[in-house]
């Protein structure tokens, strides 16, 4: 019947068209069931033939069959006692029974083990571990030293079975019902205590014949197992800093991808939203690592080294692991510095059952708060206080005759009496939506998982979405008990209309601010339907944000992802595998941007424009691994060694073309046709290899080293090596702690590693390239790369070539050294948890593009070269509470993360790194300055000193400009040549006037159910961070006329003297909107990330409803950005980068985060 | 048995492993595919013509003549005023004097012509490796070293003592110096005269742009005046007059699309308009796929920004007989806009309200008045600001090689000579204007030549990049009777302040005794 269900389900997939030849690889069949837990271990069935065999053999039959161990004492059970079984397809429980009620025996299932005892036995032996029970020479020997004593709980009551062995000894025994127990043992030696479920505890005999001991819960976590990079690891035994964020966790608010999933999740991990939907955020873990690069860390999908997340559905995650310190992470070596996210999909469970799952919900969203922009009237009255103080007249329109003029033929409305609300005409509500079913099910052979995804979100703003559909199909076989093999495959396809005003200075949020409000969104009478200001009537030309959105940004990407890996593995012994994994990553990008003809009066367009872009990249991962994993008595050994290789190919072409009518979109009969294509290859070669011991299960010790090969570099550069190395202490299984009542649990850690920055992807495009370069030494002759007409004919294609970089053979990974020392506490059975992690990163070797002066001649063009170093020394703080018992459950988790960065070096002392110029934006002057001593990229420019009153105050202060008058900016004269003021403020009056990096960043996570209601509430904040609001240098800065905010109308005037706007006074001559103070504003925010309130509907209900067909159903609703705490002026606090180094922090007009509201449904089959 | 069996296989495995890892670290050597180097570049002459076109692409960037150029002669000459409050802050800073050393339409410039010189260099050191057709090397090498000269005397007389780059940089560090004023000068007249020697008088019609010869000798003899040696310019500046040189039928003819390449044309940038109101914002100029005209009509014409328009000084010093002159020069009209004119091939009227921003006072009437010099307008209606467009800029005219002769033997003491060049400026078909003597401007002494000499090529050559190292040269020499530029400060103003990523990027740049900055910045 299953079976049958499940080729159902296969089918139908196939008729949907999800790569059948790939389904019949996934699917084998099944046929066994695992046990996972108890009902499930007992209701799994079997076929069992025993013939008068000894009931220990026939239990190793059963285990190895079903892959669970018997537990039990070779003395209480009379293990070589001959039974007869014959069982076919009957269920386990069933077979235990048969076996085990004429002879007394009781038995519980515990985890993976099934534990057998006596009815009425007050004694047992000490735990047999293997399934194969070697019985023990258990002769009672002269015991030396009758000990009795009572086995608590943590509330005091009586433990029942808890075993007692001497150690070193075989002599054993365990508590009964009273939780008593009597021993022999001799002074000196030591009792260890031991119950499933308790953490160990031992006791030295001493002169005390009488004990008691109280016995302390180990919380479920401490065996929990993680991922590590190659291999898994209990998180008992983990001596890095791992961060380990569940599936609920990472499906818990309404996003797109995985990094904005984890926002506020991890303490040491910040996300910031960077633009509008299909941006990928601003990842850093610990920090920024790079000054020239972003420091993006490395993603891991199933062991697979990739990037593009956002083509990723995050509902297909069983966990992410993050990992934090240089320990944890230079297992990735030279890809590691930015830390290292790992991504384990779901693998469907060895129920016997399939589970069908459905995920959905919808929402809205819009932008949750606007700014005060000038009407019409308001307008007018700030013209004429802008240019009439300069004596200039107001642009033609502005004048009555032309003022009252309809605002286009037909129309009743004239200029006077329009009023266009930028903001209400760009922003708008948007639809999100995600649905995903999943299938997923197994035995003891083979397991899947297969979904299917969608996912919707429109913009809040005009113009932009993102769309995505996916299909996952994951499956595991045992071949037999030496191979078993397995495979992953994810296929997405996007759609995603973008901003293509991308990175320019004239975002379509500066033009909302700058558009002037009598002018009309929309004009019948123009081509296009679209109208905008006319620079010789208007005097200002900025661009229509709706029509740039609607009608210009005709832009889109769409974007085909294929990720597949399928393994091999054998295991030669249980302890020694070997596996050898393949994997393809293959992303496909169309992006069509097309520019229709269009005449706004402002602004024309004669020929429409169609521009192609085409990638491909295809890498091809080789992964050949062998581990050994064995304990010996107390010493625990596993051993990892690995061979890898990762190549990537891609191919890039773009092709431009003008077409003489809107109708066509392609290529077919353009003209003025140009295209080009490049090819790019790279590879990086591995050697991995890495050792841990423990001991005692108390002293943990963990080494490797990774061998990194990358074609990236110069011959002779290419080979570098990571080595890393960590130490763990759980001073809770040491003795003198066993008796601790309130510390559950107890280590200490400390890591040292060395990482490198990932050399693939990060170089910057070469002219004529859709592709990152492959080969930054080599410094490349632009052919063709430019053109000259002479004779007034443009030849087709380029006729001139030319060189403007220098290369640098000696160039290599940028290095980063990490020391971490972290303490996890567990307080009151762990319903306390603190973890937590201090750490030093120095980063060396950092790449720097080091500018050459103009007279290279290089046109900006920089030499790359490895100078300078960095530092960020930080602490990440995790601190929970769960209260997991009673009708109202709940738990609290609260993370905070400290940093402090600071430039060590750069190419030379004294050098400086300035970005983030721009004319509009301040006249050029760059805003952030990167030196030694100081953190990254801190805001630079002049301190403001308050507004000149009076010309005697002008003539009294240090020398301006000639045209300073009272109004202006008094600028503070803090230096001059000699580094001492000079009584005039110049450029060397400058100085750091902030920084983007929040002293600390900070979120709150509550978590309920209450009898079938289910709530959670999200705080994430950051607090002492700086924002340079670039958006008001646009808005109130009055350099040139355009539509700006109402700040404007608060300007000095002799009569409106108490004021911190300066004059309004056309040309700005004293330059007031330099970078200064007057934009530095507190970014600080707290903001109430999400709240979600649900209800799951009783399973009896949900039985006698729908007659067992779903068996789990839940709905919720929720709100994102439900409010946010803060001081800043702009559309919204959260701000990015506008192309990610260096320019961090300015908001030059970003589009903002959303407030949603959504309904979602959860349902399961 | 099953043992051996996994012997065999690991041992199968191991080999495997160790021939994929072997095999593959070779693999680590890769080249760019779709790059040549500058080892396997500017091998032959086709490669090294390639290397020349380079020079004269970044001749016509943004950088250069389509805008910075323009606007960085203009800004610091008297013909020159705002047109209103939209003119941008840099701009602005030169124009009043305010000019910091990080003025970006300076730098701009200033990475502009060492670019030129990069590129010059680049050529004129891998022509040693080109031996397939040594007549285009040799042509290539001429062209380079006429643009080299070119560049090291823009940036002598604007900045001073500047660096000096006679090889291409191929590697970090090789930082030159600033070297003294004579140097650089002595160098650009080196690379003049051995461009003049090699270049051709003329070219193919394919081939109309290039430097030619007398580019070369007029180029030469501007520098020669500039650095004060009249008898070298002169003797230069007569090598033109021998190819063949005259001034056009129309004066307008200079400024216009359809009358490129004339026989008045000397030198002149080549624009095209590949797509109306598009221009390559990308500042270098790179880039095939990229508009290939000039940015000046969105920033001077009357139906565009008007960022500049003509002073009202330079509007005045035209002859009108309303100032009681014999005869009101027709060049005034040919020269500029004003509210009434018509403009579009005659279809249209130019109104007050099409033209943004400020308006200019001439003999005390109020009325707004725009550069027709190179303005598109005249065969275009309203629509689109015309940035991107195809009118070729001039360089070197003919008229300007009169203009720099009568300077040259005025100062050599030939009056009758400076008089009869000056007249024959005026006697241009369509201009026709009185001979000197006028009752205004007498030439009876050498001073009065010098007069009429600033007043001819203030009217003749308003507009055109020439008044600010005019007013150079001139002020040296103690000419004016007041100052012309308002904010002028001696030891100061005379030259542009060294660019600060310059001097932050370049630690030689005072290895050679010359202080990092100029004076007073």
């Amino acid at each position: 019947m299953k079976k049958e269900l499940v080729n159902q389900l296969i089918y139908g997939f196939m008729r949907i068209g999800l790569l059948p030849l790939l389904l019949v690889i996934g699917f084998a069949g099944i046929m066994y069931a695992h046990p996972l837990n108890g009902q499930e271990v007992l209701n799994r069935k079997i076929n069992l033939v025993a013939d008068q065999k000894e009931i220990r053999l026939v239990l190793s039959e059963i285990g190895k069959l079903a892959d669970i161990k018997f537990v039990y004492s070779a003395q209480r059970i009379p293990a070589r006692q001959k039974v007869s079984v014959t069982a076919q397809n009957r269920r386990l429980g069933d077979i235990l029974d048969v076996i085990f009620q004429p002879l007394n025996i009781l038995y519980y299932v515990s985890g993976n083990q099934i534990v057998l005892t006596r009815k009425g036995d007050t004694f047992s032996m000490s735990f047999l571990l293997k399934d194969v029970p070697p019985v023990p020479d258990v002769t009672m020997e002269l015991a030396p030293k009758p000990i009795s004593g009572k086995v608590l709980n943590e509330a005091g009551e009586p433990l029942a079975g808890v075993s007692i062995l001497v150690r070193g000894t075989s002599r054993g025994t365990s508590t009964n019902e009273k939780g008593e127990f009597s021993i022999n043992a001799e002074t000196g030696e030591t009792l260890e205590f031991s119950m499933v479920g308790y953490k160990v505890h031992l006791v030295k005999v001493g002169d005390n014949n009488a004990i008691e001991v109280q016995l302390v819960a180990e919380t479920l976590n401490m065996n929990e197992v993680i991922i590590v990079g190659y291999g898994t690891q209990r998180r008992s035994s983990l001596t890095g800093a791992i961060a380990s964020v569940n599936n609920k966790t990472i499906t818990a608010l309404p996003v797109p991808s995985v990094e904005q999933a984890l926002q506020g999740r991890v303490a040491g991990l910040t996300v910031t939203n960077n633009g509008e939907p299909g941006m990928s955020p601003i990842v850093r873990i610990r920090g920024v690592s790079s000054i020239n690069f972003a420091s993006d860390p490395l993603y891991v999908i199933d062991g697979f080294p990739t990037s593009n997340l956002m083509h990723f559905d995050s509902r297909d995650i069983e966990s992410v692991e993050v990992l934090k310190d240089a320990s944890a992470a230079a297992i990735y070596g030279s890809r590691a510095t930015n830390g290292v996210i790992l991504i384990t999909t779901k693998k469907g469970k060895r129920g016997g059952r399939l589970q069908v799952n459905l995920d959905s919900y919808v929402g809205t969203q819009k932008a949750w708060n606007t700014i005060d922009l000038l009407n019409t009237q308001q307008y007018l009255q700030y013209e004429r206080a802008l240019n009439g103080s300069a004596g200039i007249n107001p642009p033609p329109r502005l004048e009555p005759a032309n003022f009252n003029m309809p605002i286009y033929d037909g129309a009743s409305v004239t200029y006077a009496n329009n009023n266009t609300d930028w903001q209400d005409a760009y922003f708008k509500s948007g639809l999100l939506t995600q649905t995903n079913l999943s299938v997923g099910g197994g035995n003891d052979i083979s397991r899947f998982y297969s979904s299917a995804g969608y996912f919707k979100q429109d913009g809040i703003a005009q113009g932009v979405y993102y769309e995505r559909g996916n299909f996952r199909i994951n499956s595991e076989h045992k071949i037999s008990k030496l191979f078993s093999f397995g495979e992953n495959l994810f296929v997405s396809y996007s759609k995603n209309r973008y901003d293509n005003t991308g990175g320019s200075n004239r975002t379509r949020l500066v033009n909302v601010i700058r558009q002037v409000p009598y002018i009309p969104v929309y004009d019948p009478t123009t081509e296009g339907g679209f109208r905008d200001a006319e620079n010789s009537v208007d005097g200002a030309d900025p661009t229509n944000p709706v029509m740039d959105a609607l009608l210009l940004g005709n832009a889109h990407r769409k974007t085909l992802k294929l990720l597949g890996t399928a393994y091999a593995e054998v295991a030669f012994t249980p302890a020694l595998k070997f596996r050898s994994t393949f994997g393809v990553d293959h992303v496909h990008l169309f992006q069509h941007d097309f520019k229709p003809i269009y005449n706004s009066k402002g602004r024309s367009e004669s020929q429409a424009k169609i521009d192609d872009v085409r990638t491909t990249m295809t890498t091809v991962l080789f992964t050949e691994q062998l581990s050994f994993d064995k304990t010996f008595g107390d010493h625990h050994l596993a051993v990892t060694a690995v061979y890898e290789q990762q190549g990537t190919r891609a191919y890039g072409e773009q092709m431009v073309g003008f077409q003489s009518s809107n109708n066509f979109e392609t290529m077919f009969g353009a003209t003025n046709v140009s295209a080009f294509s490049t090819s790019s290859e790279n590879l990086l070669i591995s050697y991995v290899g890495r050792v841990n011991y423990e001991f005692a299960g108390k002293y943990l010790l963990s080494a490797a080293i990774r061998r990194d090969g990358l074609s990236v570099w110069a011959p002779g550069n290419k080979f570098a090596n990571f080595p890393s190395a960590s130490v763990g202490w759980r001073i809770d299984q040491e003795s003198f702690m066993s008796n601790s009542q309130k510390i559950s649990e107890l280590k200490i850690r400390a890591g040292w590693g060395e990482t490198g920055l990932n050399g693939i992807g990060i170089f910057g495009k070469l002219p004529n390239s859709q592709l990152a370069n492959d080969y930054p030494w080599q410094a490349v002759v632009s052919q063709n790369g430019a053109i000259y007409p002479f004779n007034n004919t443009m030849p087709s294609g380029g006729n001139a070539s030319f060189y403007n970089a220098i290369s640098n053979p000696n160039l290599e990974w940028e290095k980063t050294r990490q020391l971490n020392i972290g303490l996890d506490l567990g307080l009151l059975n762990n319903r306390i948890t603190l973890s937590a992690d201090y750490y030093r990163r120095k980063t060396d070797n950092l790449m720097l593009n080091v500018p050459t002066p103009g007279s290279f001649g290089l046109n900006n063009g920089g030499v790359l070269a490895n100078v300078g170093a960095m530092e960020n020394n930080g602490l990440d703080i995790q601190l929970a509470y769960n209260k997991r018992a009673g009708e109202f459950q709940w738990d609290l988790t609260g993370l905070v993360s400290f940093i402090n960065n600071k430039v060590i070096s750069l190419n030379t002392p004294n050098a400086t790194i300035d970005q983030g110029g721009d004319q509009d934006f301040g006249g050029g002057a760059h805003m952030t300055r990167t030196t030694a001593g100081q953190p990254i990229q801190s805001f630079y420019g002049y301190i403001v000193d308050g507004i000149f009153q009076t010309q005697d105050e002008v003539d009294n202060s240090p020398f301006q400009s000639d045209q300073t008058a009272p109004g202006d900016l008094k600028f503070r004269d803090i230096s001059g040549p000699d580094g001492k003021p000079d009584g005039q403020i110049t450029p060397d009056d400058r100085a750091f006037l902030g920084n983007y990096l929040p002293d600390f960043s900070y979120s709150l996570n509550f978590n309920a159910t209450y009898k079938n209601f289910d709530a959670s509430v999200f705080f994430q904040g950051v607090q002492g961070n700086d924002i340079f609001n670039a958006t008001r240098i646009i808005s109130e800065g009055m350099a040139r006329l355009f539509g700006s905010s109402t700040e404007v109308l608060k300007a000095w005037t002799p009569t409106n003297t108490n004021t911190d706007v300066p004059r309004a006074f056309a040309g700005d001559p004293n330059t007031n909107v330099r970078p200064s103070t007057r934009w530095i504003e507190k970014g600080s925010y707290l903001r109430l990330k999400n709240i979600t309130i649900g209800y799951t509907i009783p399973e009896a209900s949900l039985q006698s409803l729908t007659g067992g067909a779903v068996k789990t159903f839940r709905v919720y609703v929720g709100s994102q950005n439900l409010f946010t705490i803060t001081d800043y002026k702009g559309w919204d606090p959260e701000i990015g980068s506008k192309n990610t180094t260096l320019t961090n922090g300015i908001d030059y007009g970003q589009y903002p985060a959303a407030r949603s509201f959504l309904v979602g449904l959860q349902v399961g089959f | 048995m099953k043992r051996n069996r996994i012997y065999t296989f690991i041992i199968g495995m191991v080999l495997l492993v160790v021939v994929t890892m072997v095999a593959c670290e070779r693999q680590l050597d890769k080249t760019n595919p779709s790059y040549p180097t500058l080892d396997t570049y500017f091998q032959n002459a086709d490669e090294l013509l390639k290397g020349t076109n380079a020079i004269y692409s970044i001749f016509h960037a943004a950088q250069l003549v389509a805008r910075e150029w323009f606007f960085v002669h203009d800004l610091r000459s008297d013909d020159m005023a705002a047109g209103g409050g939209q003119l941008e802050l840099p701009r602005r800073q030169m124009l009043e004097g305010n000019t910091t050393p990080d003025n970006t339409v300076m730098n701009d410039m200033w990475k502009g012509l060492y670019t030129v010189i990069h590129r010059a260099n680049t050529v004129i050191y891998f022509s040693s490796r080109v031996t397939d057709n040594t007549t285009l090397r040799d042509r290539c090498v001429a062209e380079a070293k006429f643009f080299r000269g070119w560049a090291y005397f823009e940036l002598v007389s604007l900045w001073g003592p500047v660096p000096l780059y006679l090889e291409p940089v191929t590697t970090a560090g090789q930082f030159q110096s600033r070297v003294a004023e004579d140097v650089l000068y002595a160098q650009a007249i080196k690379d003049l005269t051995e461009a003049a020697a090699a270049l051709p008088p003329t070219y193919p019609t394919a081939d109309r742009g290039r430097a030619t010869r007398g580019a070369a000798y007029a180029m030469l003899g501007r520098v020669h005046m500039q650095n004060g040696d009249y008898a070298a310019a002169k003797t230069a500046l007569e090598e033109v007059k021998k190819l063949g040189y005259s001034l056009t039928a129309n004066y307008e003819d200079n400024f216009r699309e359809e009358t490129e390449f004339n026989d008045e044309s000397v030198f002149e940038t080549v624009f095209f308009e590949t797509a109306p109101n598009q221009f390559n914002w990308g500042y270098t100029g790179d880039d095939p796929s990229q508009p290939q005209g000039t940015a000046r009509n969105q920033e001077y014409s009357p139906i565009a920004w008007r960022n500049l328009i003509p002073s009202n000084k330079y509007l005045e010093e035209f002859e009108k007989t309303s100032q009681g002159f014999p005869k009101t020069d027709p060049r005034y009209k040919m020269s500029v806009y004003e509210t009434g004119d018509t403009y579009n091939n005659g279809a249209s009227v130019l109104t007050d309200a099409d033209q943004n921003g400020n308006s200019s006072t001439v003999h005390g009437v109020t009325k707004k008045v725009s550069w027709r010099k190179y303005s598109l307008i005249y065969k275009h209606g309203k629509g689109g600001d015309r940035a991107g467009g195809g009118i070729n800029h001039r360089i070197i005219r003919y008229a300007e090689v009169l203009l720099m002769l009568a300077e040259c033997e005025n100062e050599l003491n030939n009056p009758g000579a400076a008089i009869n060049y000056l007249n024959e400026v005026r006697d241009r078909p369509g201009v026709e204007m009185p001979h000197y003597p006028l009752t205004q401007f007498p030439v009876n002494s050498k001073a009065e030549i010098t007069r009429a000499i600033m007043h001819e090529k203030r009217v003749e050559l308003g507009g055109e990049e020439i008044r600010n190292r005019d007013i150079l040269r001139w002020r040296k020499k103690g000419y004016f009777t007041t100052e012309p530029i308002s904010y002028f400060r001696p030891n100061r103003d005379a030259l542009l302040p060294i660019s600060q990523q310059e001097i932050d990027n370049n630690p030689e740049l005072a290895a050679g005794g010359i202080g990092k900055q100029n004076n007073g910045y």
